[in-house]
């Protein structure tokens, strides 16, 4: 459907269960979706703007659709960081308005976002984009699992390391907060919170729920018989074993 | 400077510049291209460079020195790794991460032409335009 609206240069909102995307001539402009934290947070997290700059913002341009041009032209922020922070967001909330269990699509023609057009991108990059990252999750770890249940912190192995940004993101795993929520603490995107948590999950710092199986397509043809499940796997440790057998091959 | 597409546009200015990118080092998304890419297409590009900025990035290796300095220093330095470069046969490459005051993971790609390219220009001015693209 988003293919054949910017084949007919459409402009209005797509309107999905997981998320909204605004079109202008057949191009995206604008997304957001509950999943993921908009431009506010991200700005207002990490206190780049402070609360009231964006409300004000919001109050003088929202009307007239230049939210976003109002924070440039009023010296808030620079074209450069709008058009970071913006791609950044639209290409997170398409990632969740766009996944297959999204529901039903419909379309609004006309409707435009009180945000303004910043730096419009073709429909056929955000599908594209969405679907490298679908896939991008699960070649890191194949366990959906971990997307939506609460983060909770593993104890690393001696000698593991996960690099600074993972382990602000770990200090802020309480056990009770899901990635969305950690996103939103952190002031980050929602697919960098997932991407982070599949790789920690990956290395064995966080856990992995058990009830799901891999969400890839298994082999045809199993080589070996199915393995029973393990309650406490070590990946930490079968890794450190893998790579060493490797080593001596 | 107004934004992305000016700053690419820039760096595509430098002698020997055959490709530029403004890549996100967490999920591998080109937020801008310019130019050419070494494999005919900016999306594997900006995946296959993200990898390696992203292992540069987090690796305590490279990284714990440079937090070291900048606490002493008492404010922000921004990313503790400033910029990496390949060098092949045919050509360099220069990633240069760009430091912004939300949260953010983006870095600038130039390749550069062996033979015409100036890997010692290129880096500062690579730097320079990483600077006013959020500065302006």
């Amino acid at each position: 459907m988003l293919v054949r609206l910017a084949a007919e240069r459409a402009t209005g909102a797509l309107l999905r269960d997981h998320g909204t995307l605004y079109l202008v001539d057949g191009r995206v402009v604008h997304a957001e979706s509950p999943a993921a934290p908009g431009v506010d947070v991200l700005l207002t997290t990490a206190g780049r703007l402070p609360r009231e700059g964006w409300d004000e913002a919001v109050d003088r341009a929202g009307a007239h659709r230049a939210v976003g041009r109002f924070l440039v032209d009023s010296g808030r922020l620079h074209d450069g960081e709008l058009e970071i922070c913006h791609l950044g967001a639209v290409f997170d909330a398409a990632f969740f308005a766009l996944s297959p269990t999204s529901g039903p699509t419909r379309f609004r023609y006309g409707v435009g976002h009180w945000f303004g057009t910043v730096r419009p991108v073709s429909a056929e990059a955000v599908e594209r984009e969405t679907v490298r990252r679908r896939e991008l999750l699960d070649a890191v770890w194949p366990y959906a699992a971990v997307d939506t249940a609460p983060v909770v912190p593993r104890p690393a192995a001696p000698g593991q390391h996960a690099g600074a940004r993972r382990r602000a993101l770990l200090a802020a795993a309480d056990g009770v907060r899901t990635p969305a929520e950690l996103a939103r603490v952190l002031g980050r995107p929602a697919f960098h919170t997932l991407l982070d948590v599949r790789r920690l999950a990956a290395a064995g710092l966080v856990e992995t729920p058990l009830d799901g199986a891999p969400d890839a397509t298994p082999a045809p043809t199993p080589a070996f018989p199915p393995v029973p499940p393990v309650a406490d796997p070590d990946i930490a440790l079968l890794r450190r074993l893998r790579d060493a057998l490797e080593a001596h091959l | 400077m107004p934004g992305i597409d000016e700053c690419l546009m820039e760096a595509m200015t430098l002698p020997g510049a055959r490709g530029a990118s403004l890549v996100d080092w967490n999920s591998g998304l080109a937020l801008g291209t310019a130019g050419e890419s070494p494999v005919g297409d900016h999306e594997t590009t900006a995946a296959e460079t993200a990898e390696l900025a992203r292992a540069a990035a987090e690796f305590d290796t490279f990284t714990a020195a440079a937090e070291e300095t900048g606490a002493a220093a008492g404010e922000d330095p921004g990313p503790p790794v400033e910029d990496l470069i390949v060098t092949t046969r045919a050509g360099y490459h220069v990633l240069r991460f760009v430091r912004t005051s939300f949260d953010s993971s983006v870095f600038l790609h130039l390749w550069l032409d062996r033979d015409t390219g100036n890997l010692a220009l290129a880096r500062i001015r690579l730097a320079d335009l990483a600077r006013r693209l959020v500065l302006g």
